[in-house]
């Protein structure tokens, strides 16, 4: 569905490719820009932050293994400059120790050696998000829910719940869009790539497990309200310390989080 | 008081009170000489006139009325004002035993009742002191933590021990406690103490300390201030044991680290190249397809699925499998599974009866599990056909995949372990492989809350093997 013409209108997306393998690094590139994508290329880290000095891609992909800087370490680097969407390449599975690392910085993690389509796929996912934005910081939508999205957890009276990497992407889609509908359809997009085969019962499933992590009451959801026919809306709890008029969420500061450029549509009611 | 006759407390003088026995005795003390005076009179006056003149007898009977009572209200004040203190040690006693340590007497005077009142006195503040003592040990004591480290718990240790016997000075010498002088106690200067940091089986070193000249210490003091050094040995033994076991921990973790940094970089270096050749070989085949290409293709990909799989088998014995359970429909996984095996040659049937149902599992584990038990059943199968089935446990919320070949199955002996590590079969005559796909994917199975079973053996057909995972059933529409 990225084939070349698709982008047109709005420009190709644009890509940063960091690889020191130079093989894998041409290849790729290749592949992505007959794929229509505006591709850059840096041999390292350091090659990498000089590139981004010059402009910002919509897109880093990342190898993992690199001598001097690795990946992980340029990932947080960027992710302190500002919230550009990041996919780290490596040979490392979720079992690694790392992973968890790399959820933290990294919105998808492709393991290598990556079947093209499937990276393909994976791009694509992480792109349609690109206008939803939710600052990295904790989101409290009620005195018993804060949501951490970019660490992928959720504090659930107090109790850290650690949350799924597709829960956390359509938890994340809702925010962005907090208090509006989001349609199965458009949750269905964000949570799966194009070829993991996914229908809209795996958005219900998803979303009926979630209820029962996330929620007080699952059968009586208090946050994630089913709109029928329609979809789903993320709804902040009335806390007592935000006002019920406001209707916004209030954020808190986690250590660590950064005031990204590119999260300035942060909700009403944040600021004060 | 004790009840028994033979231990009864020596008992002086009549049940009668204090009071009433000095009253009578001052009563008697007085009244008998005047009575005797008075007989005496009697006895003169009759013998003189030979009557007794009533006016006399009178005067006599009346001042001996008068004597009486003036001796009964004498005797009762007095008895009232020396009773008064002993009343009050009697109460002071009564609270100190009580468990009231700040109640003192106070009598004026140099007699008996007051050295008793001062022995009293100074007995309760004994107490009190010993008491304080043993209150600030305890706390010392429940301070410390193995946690702490040995340096401070002996800055701590000290620090409490002059603290709590208000010492002028103290200090802890680990070693051997004969490498401290014993200093000789000078009356008038400060006094010296000392306690050894004993263990059952070991003296770890000694407490010493000065306490100012006019401090009493008694043989109750020194065995306080053993006990402290007693339980001061049992918090150094117990920070030495914890600092070893820390840095075995450390060791222990650092050597995790190094083995994990290991094999990422093992498993970096073999999938890297293999990442390449796999790509150029589709992009070759996408170009001009050839299907010597797609051979490179799956072997490069069965290549580097074996190095995952010895990465997983590594992580199952450092227990470090976390699998990040999502929501999956089974049969296209398993189809795409069978794909990636890239084994046309030989007929793959299969049959999903349990249509909606969606498994809870990690996707890249789980695709290892299929992929592995699937390679199985090519490999063991001799080009028979392969069936998959898919089938619900409504009840216990389960989905169960049977894998079964069409080969000659496992044989009796080696049913019990074909899920061992290193184990490739008896009868196996395809020495390929790395001997730990099953055990690695029984293990990936129950990490996953699920289980891998090899089905009974039946008569005229291959080895049959079951995943069964954690299933969600069909999702009602909700929107």
């Amino acid at each position: 569905m990225l084939s070349g013409g698709r982008w047109t209108e709005v420009g190709a997306p644009r890509i940063l490719l960091v690889d020191d393998d130079p093989n894998l690094l041409v290849l790729l590139a290749d592949q992505l820009r007959a794929d229509g994508f505006d591709v850059q290329t840096a041999r390292d880290g350091d090659e990498a932050l000089r590139r981004l000095r010059s402009g910002w891609p919509d897109l880093l992909i990342v190898d993992m293994m690199m001598p001097r800087m690795d990946g992980l370490t340029l990932a947080r680097e960027v992710k302190a400059l500002a919230d550009l969407p990041i996919i780290v390449l490596s040979a490392i599975d979720t079992a690694d120790s790392k992973a968890d690392l790399l959820d933290e910085v990294a919105e998808d993690y492709v393991t290598k050696p990556y079947h093209y389509p499937e990276l393909r796929a994976r791009i694509g996912r992480v792109l349609r998000r690109l206008g939803d934005k939710v600052p990295r910081r904790a989101l409290v939508l009620g005195p018993d829910l804060v949501l951490e999205l970019h660490r992928r957890t959720a504090t659930v009276r107090g109790q850290p719940v650690q949350l799924t990497p597709t829960e956390s992407r359509l938890l994340y889609a809702l925010a962005a869009n907090l208090g509006q509908t989001v349609t199965t359809e458009t949750l269905l997009d964000r949570g799966w790539a194009d070829t993991e085969n996914a229908d809209p019962s795996y958005v219900w499933v998803t979303m009926r497990r979630l209820r029962q992590k996330i929620e007080p009451d699952p059968n009586r959801p208090a946050h994630l309200v089913t709109i029928r026919g329609v979809g789903y809306r993320l709804v902040a709890g009335t806390a007592p310390e935000v006002p019920a008029s406001s209707g916004g969420p209030a954020t808190t500061d986690s250590p660590g989080s950064t005031e990204s450029p590119g999260s300035t549509e942060s909700p009403e009611g944040e600021g004060s | 008081m004790t009840e028994r006759q033979g231990q009864d407390p020596q008992r002086i003088g009549p049940g009668y009170s204090f009071r009433a026995r000095l009253t009578a005795g001052v009563v008697a003390g007085s009244v008998i000489p005047l009575a005797g005076f008075g007989l005496v009179l009697v006895g003169a006056e009759i013998a003189r006139r030979g009557s007794l003149d009533t006016t006399v007898g009178g005067l006599l009977v009346f001042f001996l009325a008068a004597a009486i009572i003036l001796a009964v209200l004498f005797a009762y004040f007095l008895a009232g004002n020396l009773t008064r203190p002993l009343r009050a040690i009697a109460q002071a006693v009564e609270r100190v035993s009580g468990g009231d340590l700040s109640v003192r007497v106070e009598v004026a005077g140099e007699d008996e009742l007051a050295q008793l009142v001062e022995s009293h006195n100074r007995l309760a503040s004994d107490l009190a002191r010993r008491n304080a003592e043993l209150g600030r040990i305890l706390v010392a004591i429940g301070e410390t933590s193995p946690r702490d480290g040995l340096e401070r718990l002996i800055t701590h240790a000290t620090a409490s021990a002059r603290t709590a016997f208000s010492m002028i000075d103290a200090s802890i010498h680990l070693g051997d406690p004969g490498n401290v002088v014993i200093e000789e106690v000078v009356p008038g200067e400060s006094r010296p103490i000392r306690a050894v940091l004993a263990l059952p089986d070991e003296r770890l070193g000694v407490l010493v300390g000065h306490l100012p000249a006019t401090r009493r210490w008694d043989a109750a003091d020194q065995d306080l201030l053993e006990l402290y050094a007693s339980e001061v040995a049992v918090a150094i033994r117990n920070a030495e044991l914890f600092e070893q076991v820390q840095e075995q921990t450390r060791q222990l973790v650092a050597l995790d680290a190094a083995k994990d940094d290991f094999l990422r970089g093992i498993s970096h270096n073999l999938q890297t190249p293999l990442t390449s050749i796999r790509a150029y070989a589709e992009q070759l085949d996408g170009e001009r397809p050839d299907g010597r290409l797609s051979i490179i293709t799956e072997q490069s990909e069965r290549l580097s699925r074996m190095v995952r799989q010895l990465l997983a088998a590594s992580r199952l014995e450092a227990g470090t499998l976390r699998p990040r359970l999502e929501v999956l429909a089974m049969a296209p996984r398993v189809r795409k599974a069978w794909e990636a095996l890239g084994s046309t040659g030989v007929p793959f049937d299969l049959q999903d009866e349990a249509t909606g149902w969606l498994a809870v599992a990690d996707p890249d584990q789980l695709d290892q599990v299929l992929w592995a038990i699937l390679d199985n059943a090519v490999k063991y199968g001799r080009g028979a056909p392969i069936t998959a089935r898919i089938r619900s446990d409504t009840v216990g919320g389960r989905l169960m995949l049977t894998i079964a070949d069409g080969g000659p199955g496992v044989v009796d002996a080696d049913r019990a372990s074909v899920f061992e590590r290193f184990e490739r079969g008896t009868a196996d005559d395809h020495p390929e492989g790395t001997g730990i796909g099953l055990y690695v994917s029984r293990e990936l199975c129950r990490a996953m809350a699920g289980s891998l079973d090899l089905e009974p053996s039946v008569e005229a057909s291959g080895a049959a093997f079951t995943i069964a995972l954690p299933a969600e059933p069909p999702a009602a529409s909700e929107s």
